[in-house]
């Protein structure tokens, strides 16, 4: 009789798949862990207090209105400073990505401030801006900015080349080329520039708030550190990580809608 | 129109890729250039459309435009070049954009280019939905949609399967019964030439000079029958004879460039 | 790890070569001891006691562990990565304190009548427009550190005495020193407390006013030596030997510097220039610029133990401590002798 024998399966597994559920439960169990260490007294509240205690604060924030003060300061500081760095980066990215003269002027300087850690720059904020609004907005757009021209023309400079060939050859005027070959073609990839320079932003708002802000979610996280009250410059992470979310949802929705194409 | 190029040569800096080239292709005539990669050919059509400058010669047009004629040399290209954010309309809307005319002109001119070329039904599509042979067809539709006076045709379906580019070939056959349009029509593939033209230009390789000028005596729609078969397949064989060497030389070449 | 440890000993042993010399065979016998400190002249008595051999001579080998930030020692105390800490006093301090974190054992420097440390100041424009005594800083915008800072204190004791409302003041918190001269040179505030050498600075340069001293105007005690109550429940002798040999470097220090003349000038006491020179290598400043800025410390480390009370209970009012502070329970007053103003009851 001719032997014969089942071939075994070997495929298989090497594609991990996201299943909401898990996520919500580790997050669960995680937070849970965290609870009953710090009540049964394993986890000391001055090292790391408990999520209960965290929540509290965050409670105490809500109820005493202060939440919402320090939120409409910092989202101000945010939305100004992004808008105004982003607009500015933009305008410079674009200049670089298609022009020769702003590109060899403008790649080196780049090059030699984007590295230059803004904080060290708050004294002389101080100095050309002021301690008001300006200077913590000007913080804030500084330190998008530059990200912000590097995405922009290395996303035009992503662009395909035969795609503007094309448009030359139906005549297509040049402006009317970066309008509808040049902009759509480096979108997603400036959108991508966004979702990092709108978290560089929450990043920066800590920082801008050092100067003299009297309300501001980062003034919050800065007094709570130099008082040394673990839950309360805890809660004031939480509530700029959900601000972060927040913004990556925004920013997200966005790309839906506008890149459908892809 | 008559498109008009003499005397046309050109230099990559200092390695020349094109020498003394003349060509004309008469009104309603589908010129092929034949030659192996690197034989300047692509560089030729980019001469021809105006989107290189020539190191020598000129490129002329001969005679009136055609009626409604508003682009007089428009381009397909072997990767269809097309935007991948603007639907199948869009896409073929983009070189009427320009020109003046009202959304309705442009609507019923798209609809009319994408008809002749059988895509009526994927008008709303993404390209990214398209197979090869369709994405070039929207190409072939947006080159047409202005009534050019000649089709500039780069390779239009070296990236297209065997099968698929049988399938369009038929379709520009068809094309041109129906319209008489002119064409230079660049092309490594022999049998494609031998289908489609009126005139086969073979080119050297580099620097490409024009080696042999073929007359293919069917007009391209009267080919098929057993009488012209036989016809071609002699030109054919003469023409292999021809470029064989070349063509291998120019195949090792981009294998050593490889490795 | 080990590297870092060994290079924190050679530091120590470098500091202490003068008296230490060649005998490596006794070192082996040393307890080992770490503390948290700042390289500022406020921390001279450890410098001059570590060169002076008070450690060796009671058994102990420092290492210290250096920061940049007054919060940082308190903080590592908690952690357990330094035994003793000495620094200035915020309201952060006393709320680690407060949760049972940290216990008071030796007093640092104070401010004391005629030790210039810190300045109260007026911008040149704000003295004008008529901001030329003390009492006139109600209602305007004052540059500080942070808020719960010693700054932040040195104000407070301030609207006391001169009877303002502290609410009315408005602190400008800029977290770092060069912020805060550069508010103050922008005339971006009207008034700055702020440590004299920039003091000096900012008089010479922006025609800033000095309105007056906080040790002249509102002494009060700085500064503190602290360590862990698990340190003191668990090695008590050690704490003990440590804090005599502390005191004994608190005793040359003010010896040294806080020596004054029949007019009440400063004047250089025994050692002065020896030790001098201790601390400007300790806190890599020039001697003359240490010189300027040597703070009072008490002879015997004792506390104003009543003015922690004060602490206590001014950042208490001022809503800068979480849950109650008991300030008896953050001092231990049994290390020291003689710990002076101490509350009854």
């Amino acid at each position: 009789m001719t032997p014969e024998r089942p071939v075994p399966f070997r495929g298989g597994g090497f594609a991990p798949r996201r299943r909401r559920f898990v996520a919500l439960a580790a997050f669960a169990v995680l937070l849970g862990a965290w609870e009953l260490a710090g009540r049964g007294g394993w986890i000391s509240p001055i090292f790391l207090p408990r999520p209960g205690t965290i929540l509290g604060a965050l409670g105490d924030l809500v109820r005493s209105g202060a939440l919402a003060e320090h939120l409409g300061a910092s989202l101000f500081r945010i939305a100004a400073g992004w808008t105004l760095g982003s607009a500015l980066g933009f305008a410079a990215g674009l200049a670089i990505g298609l022009f020769s003269l702003a590109r060899s002027a403008g790649i080196p300087i780049v090059s030699a401030l984007f590295p230059i850690p803004k904080i060290a720059l708050l004294p002389l904020m101080i100095l050309w801006l002021g301690i008001g609004e300006a200077s913590k907005v000007a913080t804030i757009a500084l330190g998008v900015f530059f990200p912000t021209v590097i995405a922009v023309y290395a996303a035009v400079d992503a662009v395909p080349r035969n795609l503007i060939r094309m448009a030359q050859s139906f005549g297509v005027p040049p402006a009317a080329i970066l309008r509808k070959v040049v902009l759509p073609g480096a979108w997603p990839a400036i959108l991508s520039g966004f979702r990092i320079t709108a978290s560089i932003a929450l990043i920066l708002v800590v920082s801008a708030e050092m100067i003299g802000a009297q309300r501001g979610i980062g003034q919050f996280v800065l007094q709570a550190g130099n008082l040394m009250i673990p839950e309360d410059l805890l809660a004031g992470i939480v509530v700029l990580s959900a601000l972060g979310l927040g913004i990556g949802a925004l920013i997200g929705t966005i790309e839906r809608a506008t890149t459908r194409w892809r | 129109m008559d498109l008009v190029v003499s005397g046309v040569g050109h230099a990559y800096g200092a390695l020349p890729v094109l020498e003394g080239i003349d060509l004309h292709v008469a009104s309603g005539e589908i010129v092929a250039v034949l030659g192996p990669s690197g034989c300047g050919k692509s560089t030729l059509l980019g001469i021809a459309g105006g989107l290189i400058e020539p190191g020598a010669g000129a490129v002329r047009l001969r005679g009136e435009a055609p009626p409604r004629c508003l682009n007089a040399l428009t381009y397909v290209f072997q990767d269809f070049a097309l935007l991948p954010w603007r639907d199948v309309a869009a896409n073929v809307a983009l070189p009427l954009e320009h020109h003046g005319l009202g959304r309705a002109e442009i609507a019923r001119r798209v609809d009319v280019a994408l008809e002749r070329i059988g895509l009526a039904e994927f008008r709303g599509a993404w390209p990214r939905q398209l197979s090869g042979g369709m994405r070039q067809r929207v190409g072939i539709a947006r080159a047409l949609v202005v009534e050019p006076a000649v089709l500039l045709m780069d390779e239009p379906l070296s990236a297209l399967d065997a099968q698929t580019r049988d399938l369009l070939l038929e379709d520009l056959i068809a094309l041109w019964r129906a319209t008489r349009f002119t064409a230079l029509y660049v092309t490594h593939n022999l049998a494609e030439a031998l289908r489609l033209a009126h005139r086969v230009v073979v080119l050297s390789r580099r620097p490409g000079r024009v080696r042999e000028v073929v007359e293919v005596p069917f007009d391209p729609d009267a080919r098929g029958t057993p009488e012209a078969n036989a016809a071609l397949a002699r030109i054919q064989e003469r023409l292999w004879g021809l470029i064989r060497d070349e063509a291998r030389d120019a195949e090792r070449e981009i294998l050593a460039h490889d490795a | 790890m080990r590297r870092r440890h060994l290079l924190r000993s050679a530091t120590a042993a470098a500091i202490a070569a003068p008296v230490l010399g060649p005998s490596r065979g006794r070192a082996q016998a040393l307890e080992k001891v770490s503390i948290g400190v700042l390289k500022l002249a406020s921390s001279g008595p450890l410098f001059i006691a570590m060169a002076r051999g008070h450690f060796r001579a009671q058994g102990l080998e420092v290492e210290p562990k250096y920061f940049t930030a007054a919060a940082q020692v308190p903080v590592a105390v908690t952690s357990g990565d330094a035994d003793f800490g000495v620094t200035g006093l915020t309201a952060g301090f006393y709320n680690l304190a407060g949760r049972g974190a940290l216990k008071m054992i030796a007093g640092q420097s104070r401010e004391e009548p005629g030790f210039q440390l810190n300045a109260y100041m007026a911008t040149a424009k704000a003295w004008e427009e008529g901001l030329r005594d003390l009492k006139a800083y109600a209602g305007k915008r004052i540059a500080i550190t942070t808020t719960g800072s010693t700054f932040h204190y040195s104000l407070g004791l301030l609207a006391r005495k001169y009877g303002f409302d502290m609410a009315s003041v408005t602190m400008v918190g800029l977290q770092q020193l060069p912020a805060m001269a550069a508010a103050f040179k922008g005339n971006q505030v009207e008034g700055i407390v702020i440590p004299v050498t920039l003091a000096r600075q900012l008089e010479a340069e922006a025609g800033g006013r000095i309105l007056g001293w906080v040790g002249d105007e509102t002494p009060w005690q700085l500064g503190a030596l602290f360590t862990s109550p698990k340190a003191i429940d668990q090695r008590r002798a050690t704490v003990e030997k440590f804090t005599r040999a502390w005191a004994m470097g608190c005793a040359d220090y003010h010896a040294a510097f806080n020596a004054r003349d029949a007019q009440g000038r400063p004047a250089k006491g025994p050692g002065y220039d020896e030790l001098l020179d201790v601390l400007a290598k300790a806190v890599e400043q020039p001697a003359a610029r240490v010189a300027d800025g040597l703070p009072f410390v008490d002879p015997q480390a004792r506390l104003d133990v009543g003015d922690i009370h004060s602490q206590v209970a001014f950042w208490s009012a001022e809503k800068q401590l979480r849950g109650e502070v008991d300030a008896k329970a953050i001092v231990d007053t049994s290390f020291v002798a003689g710990h002076f103003n101490i509350p009854r009851g």
